[in-house]
Order: C-alpha cells, then structure tokens, then sequence
C-alpha cells in the first residue's frame, strides 16, 4: 500500500499545528473581547440564559422583565452599557443587585 | 398510589398521556368534585410542561417553523415518547428522528438536523470534564516520530460531529444573530454542512469544519491509529489539511491523551 502519510509528514503536521495552537495566547486581546460575562438586571421575562437544557432551574425561569437576580451572557464589556429599569445605576450590572423601587 | 400493581401502572399512564382512559379507575378527589375532571387539569400540565421543556432545548427548530406549528408537533411527540428518565435536560434525543418521519414537517427538509445538532449542543453542555494536553506533551512526541503513526489521541467528551445534508451551521448560526431575518436571508439551506460541537469551558460552541476533518475525527473516535485515521482522511476528502484540523483540535482544547501503544514502542 502506498503510503501517503509518513512518519516525518506526520510530524511535520503535528508541529506546525502545535505553533497555529499556540497563536492565539499572543492574540490573547483579541480574544478577551470573546469571552462572556454575566450580566444581571438585563434579560427580558423568560429570556435569561441557560443552555443547560430543559428542566434546570435555571433556564427562561426568570418572571419579570429586567430581574435583578437573573442574568443573560453579553458580550464582555457591554453589560453596564445595558439599560436595566430596574438598577438603580439605570444600566446592567455584573452582580446581582437590590431592585429600586417602581415608579 | 403506593404498591400500585404494574397493569395499573399503565392504564394510569395511558389516561395520563392519551386520555384513552380519561380517567383512571377508582380516582377520587379529596374534596368530592369530579375525579375526571380533576385528572385532566393534572393531565394537561404534564404535557404542557413537557412541550415547554422540548421548548427549553430546541428554540431553533422551533423559530423554524414558529410556535404553534412547534407546540403541536411537540404535544405529538410527547404523547408518543414520554420521558424515560428523570433528568428533563435530556428529554428529546428523539424528536429529531420522529421530526423526520413527520409528514407535516416535510417541506422543512432541514428541520430534523437543527433539532439534531440543539440536542447536541445540549449534551456537549452535560459532558465530562476534561483537560486538554499541554504543548509540551504533544511536543514529547515528536521526540521519536518513528512511533508517531501508531498514535492514538483522544478527544474531549464534548466533541460531537453532526454531517448533514443541509446548511445546519449556517441556520443555527443564523438564528443567534440581532437581526435573524437578515441573517436567514443570506444562507441556502440545501449546501450540505458538517458540524463540530465542542465545549470550551462553560460554552458549547458550533463551528462548521470540512469532510476531510470530519472524517479524521471519526476515525480517532473509532480508535484507528494517527497515521490510519490521516490516511483514511485524505482518501475521504483530497483536500483533507491535518495540520490545519489538528490546529483547530488543539486550539479548541479538543485534544485530551496521546499515547503510544507499548506494543509500537521499540
């Protein structure tokens, strides 16, 4: 059988993978902006994140608009940039907070 | 309900999920209304709750055909495949093939593969831990590249491919942007798309990858040697890049054990 995959090209393959995977540590700016943060106080009713599936407690649970102890993963920085009518800071907010009063 | 006989069991069942009996016999209510009555309050929750649960794990599919086509295919299925587990999150690892037996489902020929790659995504979410190799392992490997063709690498329990004849990535892809309606419009839902599940700490992410590497991840799934499964790789998709497919494995911290077979090492 011919073999079109030697040892060596094997290597080769594995090595200069080993270098792409190691790219995007140098990157890492660019990936930080990726990751996720928990943002309370800005998921509509029923809109809260969950992707745990089906019967977890925690998945579109959430009663009221704007809850303060519910959260929904936005991209990381936009959170207190939100609205929340519920925060008192009037913005999404990285814990869960105290609702100020309605009205 | 305690020592309950099996029969009984099943009509209990029966009069729960069908309605056929509507009542199970010798059902009384505490307060002397209409046991009837009262058991089909009891029989509508349940199902309700089930198609909400079905609701909770296939938002896409449901987006696809809209809610009320959903719930009532949803009810169908229900009625057919009650929960064989407690564990709710895995409930609806069938829908995808009853979605393709479904007539009226027909003329959304992709519906069954968006349900398939949502219960996916859900079960990439459940999955072991587990860590990635570090660098400098895979690095040791190529201390004695002679042995490196009998290779077996192991991959992370999240990973999971989906080949479909439809543009599955793209409709799912689709549904997660602001505007899906836009989005949607851009993608031909009849070019065939393969997908790789794969958790990378808490998220599940789907990306589309090429035959070739489809085909190599299924080979190290099966077991094969690293140099079978590139062959076989290559055969499968002439433009089969290992480099580029292993990159991608590393990156994604789907590569968690290589090791060499001590029968190999010399």
């Amino acid at each position: 059988m011919n073999k079109t995959m030697t040892a060596a090209s094997l290597a080769l393959a594995l090595g200069a993978a080993l270098t792409v995977a190691a790219a995007p540590a140098a990157a890492a700016d660019g990936k930080m902006s990726m990751e996720k943060e928990h943002c309370y106080g800005v998921a509509l009713k029923g809109k809260n994140d969950c992707k745990a599936g089906a019967g977890t407690t925690c998945a579109g649970t959430s009663k009221t608009d704007y809850q303060s102890n519910a959260f929904v993963a936005v991209p990381k920085g936009t959170c207190e940039k939100t609205v929340s009518k519920t925060s008192p800071t009037g913005y999404g907010q990285l814990k869960e907070f105290k609702p100020k009063m309605a009205g | 309900m305690r020592g309950m006989r099996v029969s009984d069991q099943r009509i209990f069942a029966d009069a729960l999920l069908t309605g056929r009996p509507s009542c199970p016999p010798g059902l009384t209510a505490w307060n002397g209304s209409d046991p009837e009555r009262r058991f089909a309050i009891y029989r509508s929750n349940v199902i309700v709750s089930l198609i909400d649960a079905l609701a909770d794990t296939f938002p896409v599919t449901q987006q696809l055909v809209g809610e009320e086509f959903f719930r009532a295919m949803a009810r169908l299925f229900v009625q057919e495949h009650p929960p064989r587990s407690r564990i709710l999150a895995f409930y609806g690892e069938g829908l995808a093939n009853f979605i393709e037996a479904f007539a009226p489902a027909a003329a959304v020929p992709y519906l069954a593969d968006v349900a398939r790659l949502e219960m996916l995504r859900v079960s990439a979410y459940h999955a072991a831990d587990a860590m990635p190799l570090t660098a400098e392992a895979i690095s040791r490997l190529l201390a004695d590249v002679a042995v490196l063709p009998e290779a077996r690498i192991g991959l992370h329990p999240s990973l999971a491919v989906l080949r479909s004849g439809h543009a599955v990535v793209s409709l799912w892809a689709a549904h997660q942007a602001a505007d899906a309606a836009q989005a949607l419009a851009a993608v031909d839902p009849e070019a065939a798309e393969t997908a790789l599940v794969l958790r990378a700490g808490l998220d599940v992410e789907i990306s589309r990858i090429p035959d070739g590497a489809a085909a190599f991840i299924e080979q190290m799934r099966q077991g094969a040697a690293f140099g079978d499964a590139a062959e076989q790789a290559s055969a499968a998709d002439p433009a089969f890049d290992l480099a580029a497919t292993l990159g991608l494995l590393m990156r994604g911290g789907a590569i968690t054990t290589m090791t060499i077979p001590r029968s190999a090492t010399s």
